[in-house]
Formats: C-alpha cells, sequence, structure tokens
C-alpha cells in the first residue's frame, strides 16, 4: 500500500508517521466525510493535497473551490443536505469566508459542518499573523484546537460530532506548528455513513431574513449555552498536574507543547488546564481551577483570547487569583511562542534559571538566502521584461501593484517592484484607486489562481469607473505556491478528472478590454513590445504572460526523459554582471571571476541567452 | 533533558531533499520504537530559500529544536550548515556537506561565495564538525540525489543517532523502491564509512 492508499484504508491501530495536516484528512475520513472543500492557503493546504487524491477511492466529493467564501457556501450546501462536510483554508483565506459564516450560523446545518481554519503565527508564508479564534466568538460557534497530529485527527472526528449535536458547523483551529509537524498518529476506525443528500427544509429553515434570523439569534445563544455546559464536561479538556502543582497554567494549541517542555526542563510545580474546545469556554471549570491557585499564568500565542476570557470569569466568580498573561506584558503579544520563550517570560515570576549563553558562532554577516524565484520561472522573464518596457516606454513614475503568488518575490531584489501588495486580489483593486488618485501609470502583477479567486471584481470595477492602468496576469497554468493545485483555468478538477477551463482572456473581454493580448515571456524579444504597447493604452489593458510553472515543465521534461542545460562561453563573456545583477537566476553566479551557470540548478529555460539579458550572447545551450 | 533526548537540525536549501531526510531520520526513529516529533516549514517559493528541517526524539512536545539545544547538525550546503550553528552549542556534533550553492544576493553584489579558509574560521568555535563530499559519495552510489542518505549514514557511524543503520534500511524501503532504493542503501553504507577514524561500533552495526 502507498502512503496515499494507507492514508485513506489504513486499519485502526495503525500507526503513521503523519503530518499534521494529513491526520487532518485521515480525521476527515475517519468520521464518515461526504463533501470537502477548499481554496489551497499555506499552512492548510496538505490537507486538500491529500484529500483530492484518495476522494474518487474514498467515495467522497472533493474540490478546490474558486475561492474561500464559495468553498464554504458549497460545503454549507452539503451540511443543509444532512451530508458531513468539511471545508479548510489558511487564516486570512477566513476573512474571505467570513461573509458566509457569519450568517450560516444563524441558520445552522443538519449534517455535522467542520470549518478549518489553519493561523500562522510568526507569518511564515502570510501577510499577517491574524488569530481567528476570535472568529468563533464574533460568529457565536464551538472551536476546537488541538496540539499536535494525534489531537489534530481526533479533534476532525470530536467536530462532527459537536456539530451534529448542535446542528451548527464547528470551527477547527490549528497553527502552523500543528499543520507542519510531522508525529506518529494512531489510526481510528472508518466510519461507515451512507447518506443520500436530502435537502427538504421546513418553510424558511435556511433564509436569513430579518424575519427569520431574529428568531435565529435567540436560538443561537441558546445552542452555545447548552455547548458551554458540554464544554464543561468534555475530555476534550484536561489537567496534568508536574510536581506538586503549585502554579496553575491555562492553555491551548501549539503554546501547550512549548509549555510542557518548558515545565520538564525546568522542574517546574505546574498544574497544567490544556484546553481543546476554547468556544465556547468552560466558565464553572476555569473558575473552579482559578480557585485553587494563588497564581494562574494563561500561556497562548498571538491575541490574549483565553486571558481575556478567563480575567472575565475571575471577575464574575470574584477569584483572588493573581493572573499573568500578555495584557499585563508577562508574555509576548507577537510571534510563535517556542520552549525558550515560555521560560523566559516565566523567569521574571518563577525562580528558574534560564540560559543566556551566547551562540557559539556569529551567523550576522553570512550571506542572506531569502526564497527566490525557481530556476526557470517565467515570473522571473516576466518582472524582467516589464520593467525594462516601462523605462524604455519613458514611464518613469510607474506604481507598481502586486499581489498574492510566488510572484509576491518581485517585491525583493533586484527587481522590486512592488509598491503595494495587500491580499488577493488587492493588486487590481488598490492599483485601479492609486491610478485615480495620483493620476500615475499603475501596473498590476496578478496570478491566474488568484485572478479567478478575487481579482475579477475589481478589474470590472477598473474598467467601469475609468482607471488607467494596466493589468499583467502571470498565467503559469497552476496553483503554483502552495503546491501545484489546480484552479479554474487548468484542464482537470480537485479529483483529477477532465473539465473545459475557464478562458481567462474571455473573462477579460467580456467586462469591456479592448486591449488585452496573451504573450509568452520566455520569448522576451516578442514579449517586450507587447508590454511596451499595452502600456500606452488609455484605459485598462491587460496582457496575459503565459507559460507553463517552471516545476511542472522539470515533470514533462523528465518524462519525456529531455533535458536542456545553458553554458557560458567565458570568451565571449564580457563580464557586464547584467545576468548576476538583474536577471539574477539561482542557476548563475559569479566562479572566481567568472560568469558560471550550474549545471544542476540550470532549467534549460534558456531565457539568459536571449540578447536582452546577455548582449554579449555567451550563453547558449551546452552539450 | 537533552541527555534523553536527541534534537537535530537538518538544513539547506529548499530542492535539497532537505524535508525527505527528515522524514527518513524520523521514520527510523519510529522503526526504533522512540517518539519523534518534526516540524517544517513550507510554502512560497519551493526551491532557492534557506531551509531547516528539525527532528526531536524522545519524551517531548514541540517539534522546534530549543535555541543552544542541538545535538546534531546535518548541514547539506555550506552557508546552510553555518547558519544554524547559532541554534547549537560548542559540543554539537556537525557533519558539513561541502556543496556550495552561491544566494543570488552574492551575484547581485557582485560578490562571490565565501572562500574555505573564511568558512573553516566561521566553524571553529565547534569542536566536532565533520566535513564530507556527500554530492560524491551519492554519486559514486549512482546518483547525486542521493547525498542527504550519505549524510544520514555518517552521522549515525558518530554514534550521534539513537537508532541503528538496520532501521535507516527499513525507512529508506518505506520511502524508496527499485533503482533509487538500491543507490540510497548504497549511499547509506559508504556515508556510514566516510569518516575517518570514525569505527563503526557492533552497537551501530
Amino acid at each position: 500500500m502507498n502512503r496515499m492508499d494507507r492514508i485513506l484504508n489504513g486499519l485502526p491501530g495503525d500507526v503513521m508517521f503523519l503530518l499534521g495536516n494529513e491526520a487532518i484528512a485521515r480525521g476527515a475520513i475517519e468520521a464518515g466525510v461526504g463533501f470537502a472543500t477548499t481554496y489551497p492557503g499555506t499552512p492548510s493546504s496538505e490537507v486538500g493535497d491529500t484529500l483530492s487524491k484518495v476522494a474518487r477511492k474514498g467515495g467522497f466529493y472533493f474540490e478546490f473551490s474558486v475561492n474561500e467564501k464559495v468553498a464554504t457556501e458549497m460545503a454549507y450546501a452539503a451540511a443543509i443536505s444532512g451530508v458531513r462536510s468539511f471545508v479548510f483554508m489558511k487564516h486570512v483565506g477566513m476573512n474571505v469566508a467570513a461573509d458566509a459564516i457569519m450568517s450560516m450560523s444563524y441558520a445552522g446545518v443538519r449534517g455535522g459542518m467542520v470549518i478549518m481554519t489553519a493561523d500562522d503565527p510568526s507569518m511564515f508564508s502570510s501577510q499577517n499573523e491574524q488569530d481567528n479564534r476570535h472568529y468563533a466568538e464574533l460568529a457565536h460557534l464551538p472551536m476546537l484546537e488541538p496540539s499536535n497530529p494525534q489531537e489534530a485527527k481526533d479533534f476532525v472526528i470530536r467536530a462532527f460530532e459537536i456539530s451534529e449535536k448542535f446542528r451548527m458547523p464547528v470551527i477547527l483551529r490549528t497553527t502552523t506548528r500543528v499543520s507542519h509537524q510531522r508525529t506518529q498518529v494512531k489510526l481510528g476506525s472508518r466510519s461507515v455513513r451512507v447518506v443520500d443528500a436530502k435537502f427538504d427544509p421546513a418553510k424558511g429553515d435556511f433564509v436569513t431574513l430579518p424575519s427569520s434570523s431574529m428568531g435565529f439569534k435567540s436560538e443561537l445563544i441558546e445552542k452555545m449555552e447548552l455547548a458551554r455546559q458540554y464544554c464543561e464536561k468534555t475530555d476534550l479538556n484536561r489537567t496534568e498536574t508536574h510536581g506538586s502543582g503549585k502554579y496553575g497554567f491555562i492553555t491551548s494549541g501549539e503554546a501547550y507543547n512549548c509549555l510542557t517542555d518548558a515545565i520538564r526542563k525546568h522542574s517546574i510545580d505546574a498544574s497544567v488546564y490544556k484546553i481543546g474546545m476554547t468556544s465556547p469556554l468552560p466558565e464553572e471549570e476555569i473558575a473552579s481551577f482559578l480557585s485553587l491557585h494563588e497564581s494562574v499564568f494563561v500561556v497562548e500565542e498571538l491575541d490574549p483570547y483565553l486571558e481575556s476570557g478567563v480575567r472575565r470569569i475571575a471577575q464574575m466568580h470574584s477569584s483572588t487569583a493573581r493572573i499573568y498573561g500578555k495584557i499585563d506584558g508577562i508574555f509576548p503579544a507577537s510571534f510563535e511562542y517556542s520552549p525558550e520563550v515560555v521560560a523566559s517570560s516565566l523567569s521574571g515570576i518563577i525562580n528558574i534559571e534560564v540560559g543566556n549563553e551566547s551562540p557559539p558562532v556569529s551567523v550576522a554577516d553570512l550571506p542572506k538566502r531569502p526564497p527566490v524565484l525557481c530556476p526557470g520561472c517565467p515570473h522571473r522573464a516576466t518582472y524582467y521584461a516589464v520593467r525594462r518596457a516601462a523605462r524604455m516606454s519613458g514611464l518613469s513614475d510607474v506604481i507598481y501593484s502586486s499581489d498574492i503568488g510566488c510572484y509576491s518575490l518581485g517585491t525583493y531584489e533586484p527587481f522590486e517592484m512592488a509598491d503595494v501588495l495587500l491580499e488577493m486580489g488587492s493588486s487590481i483593486g488598490v492599483g485601479s484607486g492609486l491610478s485615480k488618485v495620483t493620476g500615475r501609470h499603475v501596473i498590476a502583477f496578478i496570478g491566474d489562481s488568484t485572478f479567478y479567486h478575487a481579482g475579477i471584481p475589481p478589474l470590472i470595477n477598473a474598467v467601469r469607473n475609468g482607471s488607467r492602468m494596466t493589468v499583467v496576469i502571470m498565467d503559469n497554468d497552476i496553483t503554483a505556491m502552495t503546491g501545484q493545485q489546480t484552479n479554474p483555468g487548468v484542464p482537470y478538477d480537485g479529483m483529477g478528472q477532465p473539465v473545459k477551463p475557464v478562458s481567462m482572456e474571455a473573462i477579460v473581454r467580456a467586462v469591456g478590454i479592448d486591449n488585452v493580448v496573451v504573450a509568452d515571456p520566455y520569448d522576451l524579444k516578442s514579449f517586450l513590445p507587447t508590454v511596451m504597447k499595452a502600456l500606452k493604452s488609455e484605459g485598462v489593458s491587460v496582457v496575459i504572460a503565459r507559460r507553463e510553472c517552471a516545476i511542472l515543465r522539470d515533470r514533462e521534461m523528465q518524462r519525456k526523459g529531455e533535458r536542456v542545460v545553458y553554458a557560458v562561453d567565458s570568451g565571449k563573456c564580457g563580464l557586464c554582471m547584467n545576468c548576476v545583477e538583474n536577471f539574477s537566476c539561482p542557476a548563475i553566479s559569479i566562479q572566481e571571476g567568472k560568469i558560471a551557470i550550474s549545471p544542476d540548478l540550470c532549467d534549460g529555460c534558456g531565457v539568459c541567452a536571449e540578447p536582452i539579458v546577455c548582449p554579449f550572447r555567451a550563453i547558449a545551450a551546452g552539450e | 533533558m537533552s541527555r534523553l533526548n536527541t534534537n537535530i537540525i537538518i538544513a539547506g536549501v529548499g530542492g535539497q531533499g532537505v524535508v525527505t531526510a527528515g522524514t527518513i531520520i524520523s521514520d527510523a526513529a519510529s522503526n526504533a520504537g522512540l517518539k519523534v516529533v518534526m516540524s517544517e516549514i513550507h510554502g512560497l517559493a519551493q526551491r532557492g530559500g534557506s531551509v531547516t528541517v528539525d527532528v526531536r526524539i524522545g519524551n517531548v512536545e514541540s517539534p522546534m529544536v530549543p535555541k543552544g539545544e542541538a545535538d546534531l547538525i546535518l548541514g547539506f550546503e555550506e552557508i546552510e550548515t553555518v547558519r544554524s550553528l547559532e541554534r547549537g552549542n560548542r559540543d554539537t556534533f556537525v557533519i558539513m556537506n561541502l556543496e556550495r550553492l552561491p544566494p543570488v544576493s552574492l551575484g547581485i553584489r557582485r560578490r562571490e561565495y565565501p572562500d574555505e579558509q573564511e568558512m573553516e574560521r566561521k566553524t571553529a568555535g565547534i569542536a566536532n564538525v565533520h566535513r564530507i563530499d556527500a554530492n560524491r559519495i551519492g554519486r559514486e552510489a549512482g546518483n547525486s540525489k542521493a547525498s542527504g542518505t550519505a549524510i544520514i549514514g555518517a552521522a549515525l557511524s558518530l554514534g550521534r543517532l539513537p537508532f541503528a543503520l538496520s532501521d535507516v534500511e527499513t525507512a529508506l524501503r518505506n520511502q524508496f523502491s527499485g533503482k533509487v532504493l538500491e543507490v540510497n542503501l548504497l549511499a547509506l553504507s559508504k556515508g556510514f564509512e566516510s569518516i575517518p577514524g570514525k569505527e563503526p561500533t557492533p552497537a551501530n552495526r
């Protein structure tokens, strides 16, 4: 059995070494999920990568939806038809889905519905580190927070049970270190659920108009009170004692792991109340925990979500316990925790020795290696050409508006072509606003998947309101950054079945843009004048820079057994350094005073051999 | 705590097989009946950036190796090896693959990769740095991509991994098949014999 088959068909009691997100996928399978949807986003993506590979064999439906809002609406439809549904996304994706979530909590569900948010403390691959636990409070929904892959799997199943018990969606909240942690996970049994979708609401059951929503709101408050009573007794919350248990700790998620390691290392006398169900909070349990300790530390990453609740409960129960957290500045309010961060925060209050040894090696002056566009990445050619086209067109005050994708890396040297970058689709929305308010020419960069996700309404708005901008859609035929998922422009769907792609040029024309052209950025000498022509346009012009992702191309070349590698003829090279300074492919470097191309890294795209990059024509395909 | 637990950092450049090496080590530890937690970071560009994977074996919960507590650093690339030494201590065992991948930030400044003397100066504060040419070992075994497996073999010969060669062989069998498996098994044993003066102990064998 290969790995994916084992995730689908592994027997109860089997132990697999699983990534948190794979464990979550297995949890959904064990729960008998019938309908799963997502828009990929790190750190949630591998849930979808796993489910997409096993959905057909597993007999359930899976799709990569056009965006998180639609994914959530799709999953909701299944849940109100009695089918267990699972929708998952990264934390900022939940902002997109929020409009739907805020109202579906009112109308509730029939079949279980689990909404997973994968938060990203320290912003490893995100534009912010928002704490999505607030959504549970905002929407009045139950929420579970696992600490490791085993819990992640088990909590998915519990989340479905809670959802069906209270007929409301349940939020499962992970963070990067839970979703991207690998450890041994013991598999459970798969529930066999044969559910025929049946949508037969009584009048108004799923209609949120003021007339019905007023009733829904009262029911929602009642349901959450029942959920609280459940939470007081659930084994999702537990207390662990270390030593005499003198100091009280309240914690959840990955912070529990850091705290436990710190307690073990420093032999702290601790009583740890680990909350697995963090919405609604177990008020009575927390009050009784407070009554048992003089000092209680609330240890959690990001916002003082638990701490605010604990302080509120303390006030209501006239607790005399001294509460420490981040509101009083004891623990950091930003970034992910580590055992050292927890220990050093505690060391101000509890008498423990924290090492303050300086590192054995100074690395400050090492050359940095931030992520870069891959060798052969078509975005490199696009950025290189657009920059030159803008200069050759005499546009000295052009504004570059960028978006979310691999091409966000165009922000960094040598291109530095992002003056503004906010969220999915913002390149066009903010870009067209800037063209209006400043009168300057705006060039917006957006990828294919991001365009389908959130680029179309702002494009309509730009045309409708007369912005002057050039939109470069960087169409690499895949959702690349998150790991090569399919999107509406790709001719197969989330379960690998052939499907007709949605034509982005037809969409662009349909919104009223005549000046649209498709060009291959690998072909620099025709791509550059194409961009220059688009820049002359008065209204909104669109250049679709179409060339498949280098990783896709590599796989295809490997399959065909083809391999081309470029090399530098030092005799011809004029050492102008343009290739390393301004094109900056990771395969090209200076070695002993000469330009060299690493045959291991060269992708064979040949763009560097174009005279616009190498005016000495010193680069050519080697043997 | 570090007496009972093993904290490993694997450092390299995206595309070098750092995550694969982490899963092989973790699987080997699992095969030896040990608890393992591993942490990895995904997203943004797939290749070319600094990548580290933390593997912790023993009674631990957090998947990240605490600062200063790395017992073993497996460096797939020279600059990245040195970068991760910051999280080690003077007694950390280090295997440094002699692979030099120049970051693009160097070329943009018309600079070259730091020379060997400079790299040696940087590691001078650490007693146990073993330099090996794992790409060559991989090539001799049949494919330079098996360098990661060669590095694991070398680490095993130092007695710094709490499991046996046979546990890694099982892990390789779980991960690969056919010709790729053969190459990796050979790379493992060649890596095991690559550090001079380190005779395999019976326990490791």
